[in-house]
């Protein structure tokens, strides 16, 4: 097994992962996925590359180590895009992706022809900065699950590829500087002062000797303990085969002229720029070469040192970057927590608004498919068809075996799955699986929507324009299919009902331990206007409800009732007093903004209502999200 | 883990191969050649049970037990590992938060035993691995932990099993967990009650609403009814086994349910059961639907004849006990691990660990419950659970212990293990030349699961509390204490030569700052050891203040010219940095820190162009410098959030000041010169008497670049 190489060695009680533990895998089709760690990288980056530029799409998928820590951290039916992308953010930068499934294909008639490709990653610190990642949680009830389907950890901890996003790696060259002096070393625009000539011209006769005596090899039968002597004078050392000369420098106006005078100085010379640890260059090192064809061979053996160095750097994101550059439409299933992993991890930490991400993650990947979404789309398709009852069911299947096999008792799309990979001892491994099924799905709603996809390679854009309408739409309301927590096929009844945010209040502070059913008894009985007319309530936590008034206003009123302290009502005055709190949709999503991920929802209300400082601020973006989502939709039955 | 990976690499302590398992008890002190094998017990929850069992007669027949934990990590952020900057309190925060965010995963014990015909100390090490995994639902919140990136790469250096602790760990609840589990179970139980005749009668009212279901319905209402017919009709006329519902296949059968016949349903969805539930409630007063089961689906589901409504009621009774039995059990088995621990406290044997301030935190918190927010509250409390903890890194740094190799080489515990315990070191280090052991430790493994043998490796939490008891074996001789007079019955934790250095502990390796578990004193490690590390001068707290957000190319060296530009050559002692966003300045005197904020506000309220030209100004520059009292940094370190950056953390907290409002400085100045006849009153009541000591020093002692090389920092991770 090549995945695990260096077990062996020293433990005797490692555990064997063996096949009979996947619970799932014996109906499915064991399809073969190829499985890289950091000892086939390389090879497999090499494949990837070409597969990218052969296909038309990139299906993607994530492993992570958790999603949420608190029930109402995860994407919640009163979550609008932008709370829902916090949500995103805050789960991002806390858990880790250990594998990450690529799978370049394309659909010709209904035949996929994928490429699956399995990451696994580790974010080891390979150059000791406290990069890519200082520390990451564990949810221990995804791990246990994982365990459960297989996966092996110690080949993820032990064999994982590192990676640094683009941002830390622009900073670690702030840092450590480059080993190549770029080629294009600014022309010094000032002229040279008195002490930048005295060390210019130092520098140069320094240079000037060694390389005589360098070069100096005539007929004199020196002895060698005189030779050595002589370069142990002159400083000179060896650069690999050949012959370099050490010169220190304080400043990087010194680097610059140092530089400058070699270019001038003689065609032979090399100039290499020595790092200091805190950042800046501490030394040039002058390699001498001994001929053009020579210099060139150095130059070209630098640049490859460069390459190789940068790949290390890079590691993973290498493939990233081939997936980014090659501009092809990326297919994933709950796109918006995949994506928000994908741009903290490999580009940059993530920007503070679901806008300023949307267009940056534009720039990176521009063409985004969700699957959730396009399932959704069949909805209305098959109004026409005349099929009503079996609308709602698809509407809101989010899990993927479930999607498919939904699509398959519903429609006739037969699609061929054709892996190039052989299968290569690594039948056991499920792991990845995601991806394939992604793409198969991508491809049976592709044949059911009647999208073309056969014709992508003449098209410019890549994509034809059909799909164009699915792109980039971010759904928040994807519930996430990896949960363990509730793996059933979740067959919602259908009935959604609109509802404006303004009408939602949350509710907190009630006695503890109460159902939903409750506390909407609880609060007719307390004989308040509103609660005479039609209203609904929801827990989302164990801690929070929230309240859906149907007529619209009696929000307000409500609030009101409540900020006077229930003056109007006696038994709402007593539950006030008992410790009723609410709260209008402002003070959820100025929770999210600012980041109060308590784990109780109450809690983070109660902080976000006593932040009175951002307030201000808050008001003054808090029109532009009105307009952005004027009517928020609620699928009460999700609560 | 714990902090010392590098040293403890370095110096191999043995080597091992895979034990034969020719002999399980082997001397380790002889002074024949010692094989180089080493056996240890690994445990997970397939043979957890059985050890506990070998384990509770272990320990209580024990002289002492070592112990040694593995975590996942060790600091959450690179701002809270351990400085020369920490006072006490702030010490205490740091491993409080260390041990709330990270999981242990391997817990070494190893319960040490005189063995007087031997004349031999029997160690038996066990090797636990857990995992806190979430076996039964406490309340709606997932089990969540933090890894540090560096510490579990350092584990997989070692070899250690992922796969094996995350399948296999042993699980755990806390007691406030236990507690809070067993209180749920009794409010469901009792909401169960009031449901149960609720429900039924609502289900009653429900109306039945697909043909399919209604076909059903009246279909399985002939079959109960024919069944019971057929029941009535046997009672009558003597009892017969009558197959009556042969027909309807396998899917009724008829069978004893707690003394009264019944009808079992097998292969029926969970819709179907619903509806026979429903069928059975409205049409049956004398038929029960029941639930054997409390979760899994694959329960059994019954439907029980009973006399009346007397026997109906007591039935149910029976079956709600049952399941509310089968509920608590599974809450007892999800204890797991905890079972140790509480052998361990109930025994109240002497615990030996090495420099395991870090180590007590992690039980106490996953364990016992909550870390207290205080150093003092928690002391007292980890007193009442441990009695008597001794640690050796303090025993081997105790001036009455003489151990001149000791001081040379290092208190780490691979290092004191090769250099007290040569013999077992030695075999494969040559490094003989320590000091006899003498005391002999012999290590004794059951035979039963000879199967389950690892080689011992370092940094196995097993074989590292192995070392740790040893070590503690031979120190203890050293003390002059000798074994062999020492009568088995009597507790060694109260020998009088052991009395000076129990329930000491390291609250900081660096700073030397030990704290008194009984009392919750702390003392400064110079009054009790001849340990001269206190090479740097102490810190005054008040003479510092923290300063970050400041542009990224701004070094320690500039901080401190702007800094010595305004306030003279002398006013700044030292310059630290934090990590690359933040510093700690500590400046001569305490009224200075007060200037300098001052100063700073002033500057950043009039924008004109004296402030621009101050000196300051380019410690200002970028507009989002800001700065406070060391007091803050205490702020900092209770809070749970961790950014991995000093000035992202701050911003997380919401700090939205530049500088630190000082209204609580005024208060303390009116308050002091109220208070005329006792200046500096605040001072002396903590840190006079280091301040007095402080002030004579010339500033000069102070490197600028202590930061850079961070040459502290590294010794503190080297501390254990």
């Amino acid at each position: 097994m090549a995945l695990r190489p260096r077990i062996s060695q020293g433990r005797f009680l490692c555990t064997q992962i063996s096949n009979h533990n996947h619970r799932h895998s014996n109906h499915r089709r064991r399809w073969p996925i190829k499985q890289v760690t950091k000892s086939n990288f390389s090879e497999a980056l090499a494949q990837i590359k070409t597969h990218i530029n052969d296909s038309d799409f990139i299906a993607v998928s994530l492993q992570k180590t958790g999603s949420y820590s608190s029930p109402w951290h995860r994407v919640l039916p009163v979550d609008t895009p932008e709370t829902a992308y916090f949500k995103a953010k805050y789960a991002a930068g806390r858990f880790q992706v250990l594998q990450f499934a690529v799978c370049p294909f394309s659909v010709r008639d209904s035949k996929v022809i994928a490429h699956p490709y399995n990451f696994h990653l580790f974010p080891r610190d390979e150059l000791k900065i406290g990069m890519p990642s200082y520390s990451f949680s564990c949810q221990s009830s995804y791990l246990t699950s994982m365990a459960r389907e297989g996966f092996d950890f110690n080949a993820c901890i032990y064999d994982g590829i590192s990676y640094l996003s683009r941002s830390q790696e622009s900073a670690l060259k702030d840092r450590i500087g480059n080993l190549v002096p770029s080629k294009c070393v600014e022309q010094s625009s000032s002229g040279l002062s008195v002490a930048d000539a005295i060390f210019v011209g130092r520098i140069k006769a320094r240079i000037k000797h060694w390389t005589t005596a360098i070069k100096d090899t005539g007929p004199k039968n020196e002895d060698v303990l005189i030779k050595s002597l002589r370069k142990l004078i002159l400083g000179s050392e060896q650069h690999g085969s050949r012959p370099c000369l050490g010169i220190d420098v304080c400043s990087e106006r010194q680097v610059q002229l140092v530089v400058e005078m070699l270019r001038d100085f003689s065609d032979d010379l090399v100039p290499l720029l020595i790092p200091a640890k805190g950042g800046g260059t501490q030394a040039v090192r002058v390699v001498l070469t001994s001929s053009k064809e020579d210099r060139e061979s150095f130059v070209r053996e630098l640049q490859n040192l460069e390459e190789e160095q940068n790949k290390r750097v890079r590691g993973f994101r290498e493939v990233i970057d081939l997936i980014s550059a090659s501009q092809k439409p990326v297919v994933s299933h709950n796109s918006l927590n995949d994506f928000s992993f994908i741009y903290s991890n490999f580009i940059s930490s993530l920007p503070s608004s679901m806008d300023e991400f949307r267009s940056s993650l534009h720039l990176v990947f521009p063409h985004i498919l969700d699957v959730s979404y396009l399932m959704k789309e069949i909805g209305p398709l098959k109004k026409v068809t005349n099929l009503l009852n079996e609308i709602g069911p698809l509407k809101k299947v989010t899990n993927l075996p479930a999607a498919i096999s939904v699509l398959k008792t519903r429609f006739f799309a037969p699609i061929d799955m054709d892996i190039s990979h052989q299968a290569d001892g690594h039948e056991g491994k499920i792991h990845g699986h995601k991806v394939l099924r992604i793409s198969e799905l991508f491809a049976k709603l592709c044949s059911i929507l009647k999208i073309s996809t056969g014709t992508l390679k003449d098209d410019d854009s890549h994509l034809p324009s059909v799909l164009e309408g699915y792109v980039n739409t971010f759904t928040p309301h994807a519930t996430n299919s990896e949960d363990p927590v509730d793996e059933d096929v979740s067959v919602w009844t259908d009935n959604p009902r609109k509802v404006n945010y303004k009408d939602l209040v949350f509710l907190w502070g009630f006695r503890g331990g109460m159902s939903a059913k409750m506390l909407n008894k609880f609060l007719r009985d307390s004989h308040h206007e509103v609660f005479s007319e039609d209203f609904d309530v929801r827990l989302l936590d164990r801690s929070c409800a929230v309240v859906v008034f149907w007529k619209s206003g009696s929000s307000e009123t409500f609030l009101e009732a409540m900020d006077s302290g229930g003056n109007s009502c006696e038994s709402l005055r007593e539950m006030i007093s008992e410790g009723l709190r609410a709260a209008d949709y402002q003070i959820y999503s100025k929770a999210c903004r600012l980041g109060l991920w308590e784990a109780d929802l109450a809690d983070s209300l109660e902080n976000a209502m006593a932040d009175s400082d951002s307030n201000s601020e808050a008001r003054s973006t808090d029109p532009l999200e009105i307009c952005w989502n004027g009517d928020l939709m609620i699928y009460l039955d999700d609560l | 883990m714990k902090n010392l990976w590098i040293v403890r690499a370095l110096s191999k302590t043995l080597t091992l191969t895979s034990s034969s398992s020719s002999s399980f008890t082997r001397s380790l002190c002889s002074s024949t050649t010692p094989t180089p094998t080493f056996a240890i017990k690994n445990v997970t929850k397939s043979n957890f049970e059985s050890t506990l069992s070998d384990l509770r007669r272990i320990v209580r027949d024990a002289d002492f037990v070592s112990v040694d934990l593995e975590m996942t990590g060790v600091t959450s952020a690179p701002w809270r590992e351990s400085f020369e900057f920490d006072r006490f309190d702030i010490r205490y925060l740091k491993v409080k938060d260390s041990a709330e965010k990270f999981a242990v995963v391997q817990f070494g014990v190893c319960p040490f035993r005189w063995n007087s015909s031997k004349q031999s100390f029997i160690a038996y090490p066990h090797n636990f691995y857990i995992f806190p995994r979430k076996e039964i639902p406490v309340d709606g919140r997932s089990y969540e932990f933090l890894c540090q990136t560096t510490s579990i790469d350092f584990l997989a250096k070692y070899q250690f099993d992922f796969n094996l602790c995350i399948q296999e760990g042993i699980s755990y609840l806390s007691r406030g967990q236990e507690d809070d589990a067993m209180r749920t179970l009794h409010i469901v139980y009792d909401d169960e009650l009031l449901e149960l005749r609720r429900n039924s009668r609502e289900a009653r009212d429900a109306p039945v609403v697909r043909i399919a279901d209604f076909l059903f319905t009246e279909r399985m209402k002939n079959r109960i009814s024919e069944w019971r017919d057929g029941l009535l009709l046997n009672r009558n006329g003597g009892f017969e086994t009558q197959e009556s519902s042969n027909d309807t296949t396998q899917h009724l059968q008829t069978i004893f349910f707690k003394m009264r016949p019944a009808l079992l349903l097998n292969g029926f969805t969970s819709h179907q059961l619903r509806l026979i539930q429903l069928v059975t409630e409205k049409h049956y007063e004398d038929l029960v639907f029941v639930r054997e089961k409390a979760e899994t689906s694959s329960g059994d589901q019954l439907i029980v004849y009973t006399d009346s409504k007397n026997d109906r009621d007591l039935l149910m009774k029976e079956v709600r006990d049952g399941l509310h039995k089968e509920a608590e059990m599974k809450i007892k088995a999800a204890v797991g691990f905890r079972h140790v621990i509480d052998l361990l406290s109930s025994e109240q044997k002497l615990i030996v660990g090495h420099n395991c301030f870090l180590d007590i935190a992690h039980i106490y918190s996953k364990f016992f419950g909550p870390l207290p927010s205080t150093a003092e509250e928690y002391v007292s409390s980890v007193n009442k659970h441990f009695p008597y903890i001794i640690d050796t890194k303090i025993l081997l740094n105790a001036n009455d212990i003489h151990l001149p190799m000791m001081k040379k080489s290092g208190t780490s515990l691979s290092k004191a293990f090769a250099l007290l315990c040569p013999e077992i070191a030695s075999s494969v280090q040559g490094l003989g030349s320590g000091p006899k052991p003498r005391v002999k430790v012999e290590v004794q493994v059951d035979d039963m699961r000879s199967s389950n043998w690892n080689s011992g490796a370092k940094h196995e939490a097993g074989y590292d509390a192995f070392m740790t008891g040893c070590i503690f074996a031979q120190a203890c001789s050293h003390l002059g204490f000798d074994f062999k007079l020492h009568s088995p019955s009597t507790n060694l934790a109260n020998d009088e030569k052991l009395q000076k250095h129990i329930n000491l502990l390291y609250l900081s390796w660096i700073n030397g700052d030990i704290i008194d578990l009984r009392t919750g004193n702390r003392t400064a490690e110079s009054l009790y050891s001849n340990n001269l590390k206190n090479r740097y001068p102490k810190t005054v707290f008040q003479n510092i203040a923290l300063i970050w957000g400041f542009l990224p190319k701004i070094k320690a060296r500039e901080i401190r010219e702007c800094i010595t530009k305004a306030f003279g050559l002398n006013s700044v002692s030292s310059v630290y940095h934090l990590d690359e966003t933040a510093v700690f300045v500590q400046f001569s005197k305490a009224e200075l820190v007060s200037d300098f904020l001052q100063l700073k506000q002033t500057l950043e309220r009039n924008n004109d162009p004296i402030s621009v030209l101050h000196p300051l100004s380019k410690l200002l520059e970028g507009g989002n410098t800001r700065a406070a009292t060391y007091e803050f940094y205490k702020r900092m370190c209770s809070s749970p959030i961790s950014e991995v950056l000093f000035a992202d953390q701050a911003e997380a907290m919401g700090i939205n000041w530049k500088t630190e409002p000082l209204e609580s400085d005024r208060e303390v100045e009116t308050l002091e010169n109220e208070m005329a006849a006792f200046p500096n009153a605040s001072d002396r009541s903590e840190l006079g008497k280091i301040n007095g000591m402080i002030n004579d020093l010339a500033c000069g002692h102070f490197q600028d670049d202590e930061a850079i090389d961070s040459s502290y920092t590294r010794e503190a991770q080297l501390s254990k």
